[in-house]
């Protein structure tokens, strides 16, 4: 179990990685460019790995539109590679990762045509809470200076 | 917050929005095939749509950018290798998901994960990223942001 844990989080940190490294790559090459390379170098390792495994599946009933992760994919790696040198891989990932809790938590919304459990709206709030947290303490702040604006320093 | 820096958060979430997007289609694509060949399939295709946006939007090399003090430059060989650490995920998660960590298990311990390198990266400067103080603000902000992230995903769809 221990190991399985150690799995999931070096996972996390492969993530990391991952999207620092195209980052990178988008300072000196530009985001799109980026997300060719990180596609295209992908593309041949897991075709090196289908080869090795030789595991093949039958994909004649599969849809189009399912083909569609592609196209998000491409835009996602653009856009991630072009903000994580501007803001950071700690503020980058945790922005990210809110983006993507909530949107999951409104599409599950929708498609289920009912309202999140409680403790899926608990976390929608934490995570709002967080992603306010430094407005709020500026706006705070700039109360505690405006009332005596002749004060000197 | 300057200008500039609200459009870097506005993009960072979005970006999160078209990563939901793309695990929504992979999934499916998976639950017809299986998660090695979605994935396969969708760098594939990614390739082939990043290059079409770069020779549409990006014909040339960025300028000299101010906020990170790059600028168009040879890159070393492992900048172009961010795709591999990407694909091994799709292996390794497979792993854990079918574990007793179960998807809910697995996609917390990623996140946070993803959060302790940011964190570790930022402040000793890892990977050639600028080296950044982390403030207190920063860790109460990932601190919200991690345990509502673990609430929304151990409370199931």
């Amino acid at each position: 179990m221990l190991f399985l844990v150690a799995l999931a989080l070096f996972n996390g940190v492969l993530i990391g990685t991952s999207r620092t490294i195209n980052g990178r790559l988008s300072t000196r090459k530009g985001a799109f460019r980026a997300s060719v390379w990180n596609h295209v170098v992908g593309f041949v390792f897991l075709s090196a790995v289908l080869l090795v495994l030789r595991t093949w599946p039958d994909v004649t009933d599969t849809p189009i539109a399912a083909y569609a992760g592609g196209v998000f994919g491409a835009l996602f790696v653009a856009v991630n590679s072009y903000v994580f040198p501007r803001l950071g891989a700690m503020s980058a990932s945790v922005l990210v990762i809110s983006g993507q809790v909530l949107s999951a938590v409104v599409i599950d919304c929708i498609q289920q045509g009912a309202l999140p459990a409680p403790i899926r709206l608990a976390g929608v709030v934490l995570v709002l809470l967080g992603l306010t947290l430094p407005g709020l303490s500026a706006r705070l702040r700039q109360r505690e200076i405006h009332p005596c604006p002749t004060e000197k320093k | 917050m300057s200008g500039g820096r609200a459009l870097d958060w506005a993009l960072a979430i979005a970006g999160g929005v078209l990563l939901t997007l793309m695990t929504q289609a992979n999934a499916v694509l998976a639950g017809y095939t299986d998660a090695l060949y979605a994935s396969w399939a969708a760098h594939g295709l990614g390739a082939v749509v990043a290059a079409l946006l770069a020779l549409a939007l990006a014909r040339r090399a960025p300028a000299p950018d101010p906020a990170t003090g790059d600028g168009p430059a040879r890159a070393p060989l492992w900048y172009y290798l961010g795709g591999i650490p990407g694909a091994l995920v799709v292996i390794l998660s497979a792993i854990a998901v079918n574990s007793e960590l179960a998807l809910a298990g697995t996609v917390a311990l990623m996140l946070t994960g993803q959060i302790i390198f940011g964190t570790v990266s930022d402040r000793f400067g890892l990977l050639h990223t600028p080296q950044r103080r982390i403030t207190l603000m920063d860790l109460a902000v990932a601190a919200c942001v991690l345990a509502g992230s673990v609430l929304i995903v151990a409370g199931g769809a």
